[in-house]
């Protein structure tokens, strides 16, 4: 019987099945006609009836074995073995359960043969669940007929003992007949059934334990878990369930393509939203790059950041004004500040923001500089996310506006919401960052657009901002930075140490708080906007750098200022270290806290430490808000660009800030203006300011964060050192904060120069003072 | 029809075949019909992560409850039994209805979610059951109107 077309009739392989079923039908047939009647009258119709059971048992198990496909693997398309023909491995090693499993690549079906797969050269197919070839039925036997070829062993075995029983049971009683024609018809049926009876009964024995091994033909015969371990067992009674109740599976092989309605494919296709995915933002600040991987929950941080409470111009945070207040506030002084300071609206302040935000979202960065912090933070990370405002941080014109940092820092505080809600809190933190780092770049003014939001703080920071970069800003803006300010700066230097009230305060606000009356430090006069009130306080005590000439002077200063910085972050990271496990409370803390507190919690109180010289930020300002913090921080990756000085802060505050807006005041102080999100972090994060700070405040990430900045960013030569700090503090800051939604932005902020690689799309923005940005997504 | 031939044919010209993709099994916990539900790199930018995952959950554990051995399957195995298998003969099998379930489940997936964004995905079954092939289609300019078959299933043909 001719197969297939175009397959050579082969009647040798019939030959067996042929004999088998011949044997089979023709041995049964004689055996009703012959025997049965006898059996039916002597014993009972009973026994007729049973092996025609068995029997129509035997041919439908034999039938099944016979033409039921075995489990043929289709051939692959060329398209799938594309890759794999040439340069395939033979075998490619798959583990099972813990078991290391070879699957061998077939040359004719092309592919990687599936576990317990082999091809058979009879049929000259893949089968799933190889057994063997069996001539009798002529088929492989494979998954699916498996089953039914143990059947058929089985009832077979059965209905042989059954023959040859009741063929026994009429010969003894005819035994002298025995030339009559029944008993000899009978005689022959019993001699096939003993003859056949050794081969079937050690087959089905043999199937019967590799039943209950759960083993294919294949497998024991080819010894492949010869003292091995079967990773295909499911235990003697699960393998023998396995096979006498599993679903029956379809054939692979006749399968059509379903007649199913086409599907139409027609441009243009739909692309996966790029704000879906996380965008990471590398700011190099001063040469710091810190990605800050923002997922959606960045937009987050808008929220928390300006548009909320409005920007009222500084209103004086008390000590324990909530965070958001306080960010909002710091928002809005630092737009104020900023935009004060450069234009009266907006525009100014994003030219500058880049600049600022070249470190990444950290408003942190100066504390001073940019208090934009919490907001800012926020603000970035939302800025970010739509891409533009990122740019604005980074292209910050951050130098074109030596005095919009100095004054609009200063100014902001006071000024009525600047353009916060132009940009969103996120600019404010930003240009305060950037009004930072532009400090730190080189009085850059621009800082202060950056920190739209925290443009209050911004003037203030941008004395006290000196942090961390703004250190030498600080010392530059102080001739400019208006008396007030000046006196912030030197309040400020406070701030970091402490947390101050203003949680929100980006670190470097604290520092600018220092004059404003929120300040918890007091060291400062608030003069500056209350916004970063807790903020600015907390910068404030520490810094008495205000005047710190020393780091930014000019860029050698700077450069040796963000070493100082650097090295005194990586104190306050050990600090933070150890604080960070109060991070969490110190978010809740921070809020409570001004600014100077965050120096702690976020940037806020890192850039206090690094920016401003004094130390006074002790760590603990930093560690009540750790959990601003460990927000801002990942902010403060970003925004590390801070400045020479707080580049940290910037990133760490932003981050903190972003993250949780809990802390309202935290958040604003962490320079969050980076973070804009987490709140507490605030004051971590303007590290940048103070080198001095980083060691002082808690909130060693930020600091760490700065570090990392500094080191890798030395692109700016001044803001590097911000950058360093910040970057530890950020660092830090995520160490330390629990809920620091920095887990992927630590990675990043960490240092990590660039990590362009991380995403496919990589922007690069080039800030004031050489901080690049870089923005994936 | 020719009609179809000539939307067919701008099909083609609107949207080709750029690459595919197979998505291997997974072997992990045995010969259970698993896919892997790794994100191919292809696909980066061609479908979010979520939906893509989420259809490959769905199919596995589409394949889990088909290949589940549990009261049904033995009392469909025992029925076969008792008539000879000839109930194969009129009846359908567990298996055999999920396979249904999931071929309208990834005709309603590709109609839905995947070919909008050029992409299709391959029954499973076509290719025995080894890998899911997705196919991924380029807009090469000028959009056809139309309901062409899809190239899958025309792909997939060998």
């Amino acid at each position: 019987m001719p197969n297939s077309v175009g397959k050579r009739f082969k009647p040798t392989k019939y030959i067996p099945v042929s004999t088998a079923a011949t044997f089979l039908v023709g041995s049964t047939t004689l055996f009703f006609v012959f025997t049965c009647p006898w059996l039916t009258n002597t014993i009972s119709p009973a026994v007729p009836l049973y092996n025609g059971v068995v029997f129509l048992f035997v041919l439908a198990n034999f039938s099944m074995a016979t033409f039921m496909d075995p489990g043929v693997f289709p051939k692959a398309d060329e398209d799938e073995d594309k890759d794999d023909d040439f340069r395939a491995p033979l075998y490619k090693n798959v583990e099972i359960k813990g078991i290391q499993v070879r699957m061998k690549w077939c040359a004719t079906c092309h592919f990687y043969r599936p576990p317990r797969c082999s091809h058979c050269s009879v049929c000259d197919n893949c089968v799933e669940d190889f057994d063997h070839h069996c001539p009798w039925v002529n088929n492989c036997i494979g998954r699916r007929n498996y089953r039914y070829f143990f059947l058929f062993l089985l009832s077979l075995s059965i209905h042989m003992v059954g023959v040859f029983s009741f063929g026994l049971l009429f010969v003894l009683h005819h035994m002298e007949q025995l030339g009559t024609l029944h008993t000899t018809v009978t005689l022959v049926v019993m001699c096939i059934a003993g003859l056949f009876f050794i081969p079937v009964m050690g087959l089905t024995g043999f199937h019967m334990v590799l039943v209950a091994r759960g083993r294919t033909t294949n497998e024991q015969v080819t010894g492949k878990f010869r003292g091995g371990v079967n990773p295909f067992t499911r235990g003697c009674c699960g393998n023998i369930k396995y096979v006498l109740c599993a679903p029956l599976v379809p054939r692979y092989n006749g399968v059509d393509p379903r007649k199913k309605p086409p599907v139409s494919i027609q441009p243009p296709f739909i692309r996966p939203d790029l704000s879906d995915r996380q965008i990471s933002i590398k700011v190099s600040n001063n040469g710091i790059h810190t990605s800050i991987l923002r997922s959606k929950s960045k937009i987050s941080l808008d929220g928390l950041a300006v548009d909320d409470k409005g920007l009222d111009t500084q209103p004086p945070l008390p000590p324990k004004a909530d965070r958001y207040n306080q960010l909002k506030s710091q928002l809005k002084s630092q737009l104020t500040s900023l935009s004060s300071k450069t234009h009266p609206s907006t525009p100014a302040m994003y030219k500058y923001r880049p600049s600022f935000s070249t470190v990444p979202k950290v408003h942190y960065h100066a504390a001073g500089e940019k208090i934009v912090m919490p907001d800012d933070h926020r603000k970035a990370s939302a800025i970010l996310e739509e891409g533009r405002c990122h740019v604005d941080y980074r292209s910050e014109p951050n130098l074109d506006l030596p005095d919009y940092r100095n004054a609009p820092l200063h100014r902001s505080f006071q000024s009525s919401p600047l353009q916060l809600d132009s940009y969103p809190i996120n600019s404010s933190s930003l240009s305060l960052k950037q009004a930072h780092q532009r400090r730190d770049k080189g009085q850059l003014p621009v800082l202060q657009p950056e920190t739209v939001t925290s443009t209050p703080y911004k003037s203030v920071f941008s004395p006290l901002s000196n942090r961390n970069s703004s250190l030498s800003y600080d010392s530059l803006l102080n001739p400019s930075i208006s008396p007030a300010t000046a006196a912030e700066c030197i309040a400020h230097p406070g701030m970091p140490s402490m947390g101050s009230h203003s949680p929100y305060l980006p670190t470097k606000m604290c520092h600018v708080r220092g004059p404003e009356p929120q300040i918890q430090r007091q060291q400062v006069p608030p003069s500056f906007s209350p916004v970063g009130m807790g903020m600015s306080r907390g910068r404030q005590s520490p810094q008495d750098r205000d005047l710190s000439p020393v780091r930014y002077d000019n860029l050698s200063k700077t450069i040796m200022a963000s070493i100082q910085e650097r090295k005194e972050m990586e104190e306050r990271e050990k600090l933070q270290l150890l604080h960070h496990g109060g991070c969490s409370q110190a978010q809740s803390y921070a809020q409570a806290q001004d600014s100077g507190m965050f120096d702690s919690s976020g940037g806020y109180g890192l850039p206090p430490s690094a920016c401003y010289p004094d130390s006074p930020r002790d760590p603990s300002s930093r560690g009540p808000t750790p959990p601003a913090y460990g927000g801002s921080r990942d902010n403060l990756m970003g925004v590390v660009s801070y400045g020479p000085r707080t580049p940290v802060l910037r990133s760490s505050g932003g981050s903190s800030l972003a993250r949780a807006p809990r802390t309202s005041s935290s958040s604003l102080h962490t320079d969050s203006s980076m973070q804009g999100g987490r709140v507490p972090e605030p004051p971590c994060r303007s590290p940048p300011h103070q080198p001095h700070h980083s060691p002082a405040m808690p909130q060693s990430p930020s600091y760490t964060h700065k570090k990392l900045s500094f080191i890798h960013a030395l692109e700016r030569t001044d803001s590097p050192r911000l950058g360093g700090p910040r970057e530890a503090m950020m660092q830090s800051k995520v160490n330390g904060q629990t809920d620091c939604h920095l887990g992927p932005n630590r990675s990043s902020a960490q240092g990590t120069t660039l990590s362009p690689s991380r995403h496919s799309n990589v922007k690069k923005v080039t800030g004031v003072g050489g901080t690049t940005y870089e923005i994936s997504v | 029809m020719a009609t179809e031939f000539h939307n067919l044919q701008e099909l083609r010209h609107s949207a080709s075949l750029a690459n595919k993709v197979f998505l291997q099994r997974d072997y992990s916990e045995g010969t259970t019909c698993r896919f892997q539900t790794k994100f191919p790199s292809e696909l980066e930018s061609r479908i979010e992560r979520t939906l893509f995952e989420d259809t490959v959950k769905t199919l596995n554990n589409y394949y889990a409850e088909a290949e589940k051995m549990g009261g049904q399957s033995y009392l469909e195995g025992c029925l076969a039994c008792a008539t000879a298998y000839l109930i194969f003969l009129c009846m359908e099998t567990r298996y055999e209805k999920v396979l249904k379930k999931i071929g309208r489940y990834i005709q309603e997936q590709n109609e839905k979610i995947y070919a909008p964004r050029g992409l299709l995905i391959t029954d499973p079954i076509e290719r025995g059951m080894r890998v899911i092939e997705i196919s991924i289609y380029e807009d090469r300019g000028s959009s056809g109107s139309c309901s062409g078959s899809s190239s899958t299933s025309g792909s997939s043909a060998r």
